[in-house]
């Protein structure tokens, strides 16, 4: 039986997934740790368990692909590939533990999540903020600020972004990116400076 | 595997030794996965290069904060740095493990590879045309990062890799550039680097 060019698509937007999924975790987990947020560290533990599920489906897919003989080794790779993202959500997992066991944040943890190169960050919208109103794709922040949201926090919620996401005044973001964004983000969402024509 | 070689003690910054060991070890995974991207055992060896230096920053990092507790209340407040700089340890060990999937010849099916290199928006592989405004330019004064927000982590200049490049670093025709970052930048320096766009805004 050949291998169909769909199951392939299929097995690639499942490795996509993990790769993302894990990504996102450490991103949150060093975002919990920053924030010592015990709410963003569980939200870390539910994508780990749905890691779970997503790897497993993965394996089935590979493994169920009809591939030949020859090809195995081939296959094979992808199944390690399954399994680092696995580790590197592992990994995320064990920061986020440290706030969910409670373990005393060091002082040090902070300074070396807000000097590294890839950085987490959190502002809260204000209400004359231009990006009150908008969806997270008209917001353009990746465009304008060179950074992500990961994770947006309205009243007790957390609320994963997606395209048509509303921001709302008083939404707190958390969002990732490269330390030189930062500052461009905090004047979007406190409405203090335009988006745009400050640079050069 | 490369020879380990043998650790010995010294007084280091946990603080900078953490912060390296985090730049590098998400540096290693971008690359990990480029490499496995775009089949390449050069940038595969460069990872497990980098493995060394953050294992060696491990062996620092659990030395120095031994040695800096003196009392159970210190270890405490200890245990969280040396659990998040085994967290990071473990996060460069698996960034190896796709360097070795790669450099083992286990392979990954070509055209996984392929539909992958469709749907990785993060990661691109940019090679700089005679005509691009990139030339010549140095990556500080591009300010790709702050403008676009991508980074470049990686260029290979004929066989020599330059990994994590410095602001000085100055782009030349030819290169091959390895960055990561939003999709709508990565498309951006793509067509920056094939000369379709002139300037940055």
């Amino acid at each position: 039986m050949a291998i169909t060019e769909e199951h392939f698509k299929k097995i690639v937007d499942k490795l996509v997934s993990l790769k993302d999924t894990s990504e996102l975790m450490i991103d949150l987990a060093y975002s919990s740790l920053l924030l010592n947020s015990r709410s963003l560290a569980e939200e870390v533990e539910a994508l780990e368990n749905h890691m779970d599920d997503l790897h497993t489906d993965f394996e089935l897919l590979v493994l169920s692909s009809g591939f030949k003989p020859e090809e195995s080794k081939d296959f094979l790779g992808l199944i390690r590939l399954g399994v680092v993202t696995e580790e590197i959500a592992d990994a995320a997992m064990e920061i986020a533990d440290v706030v969910l066991r409670g373990l005393d944040p060091h002082p040090i943890l902070k300074l070396v999540i807000e000097e590294a190169e890839e950085t987490v960050t959190r502002v809260t919208v204000s209400e004359t903020s231009p990006l009150v109103g908008k969806k997270i794709r008209e917001a353009q922040l990746q465009e304008e600020t060179g950074m992500w949201v990961l994770v947006i926090r309205r009243g007790t919620w957390w609320l994963r972004p997606r395209p048509d996401t509303v921001i709302k005044a008083g939404d707190v973001l958390i969002a990732a990116g490269y330390a030189d964004g930062e500052a461009d983000l905090e004047n979007l969402a406190s409405g203090e400076s335009k988006p745009t024509e400050e640079d050069e | 595997m490369a020879e380990s070689g043998k650790i010995e003690y010294r007084p280091i910054s946990v603080r900078e030794a953490l912060t390296e060991m985090k730049d590098v070890s998400e540096i290693m995974i971008d690359l990990a996965y480029s490499a496995a991207l775009f089949n390449s055992h050069e940038l595969a060896e460069e990872v497990l290069e980098l493995e060394k230096r953050v294992d060696y920053l491990a062996y620092m990092i659990d030395m120095n904060t031994m040695l800096a507790a003196r009392d159970a209340e210190d270890a405490e407040h200890l245990i969280a740095v040396t659990t998040v700089a085994a967290a990071t340890n473990k996060i460069s060990d698996a960034a190896a493990d796709i360097a070795s999937i790669v450099l083992k010849e286990i392979g990954i099916h070509p055209i996984v590879r392929k539909a992958f290199e469709q749907v990785e928006e993060r990661l691109a592989r940019a090679i700089v045309k005679p005509n691009s405004f990139l030339v010549k330019k140095k990556l500080g004064d591009l300010e790709l990062a702050a403008k676009i927000g991508v980074d470049v982590i990686a260029i290979r200049r004929q066989r020599e890799w330059t990994i994590d490049p410095s602001e000085e670093e100055r782009i030349v025709e030819g290169d091959v550039l390895i960055a990561r970052g939003a999709p709508h930048g990565i498309d951006e320096l793509k067509a920056l680097a094939e000369g379709k766009i002139k300037e940055l805004e």
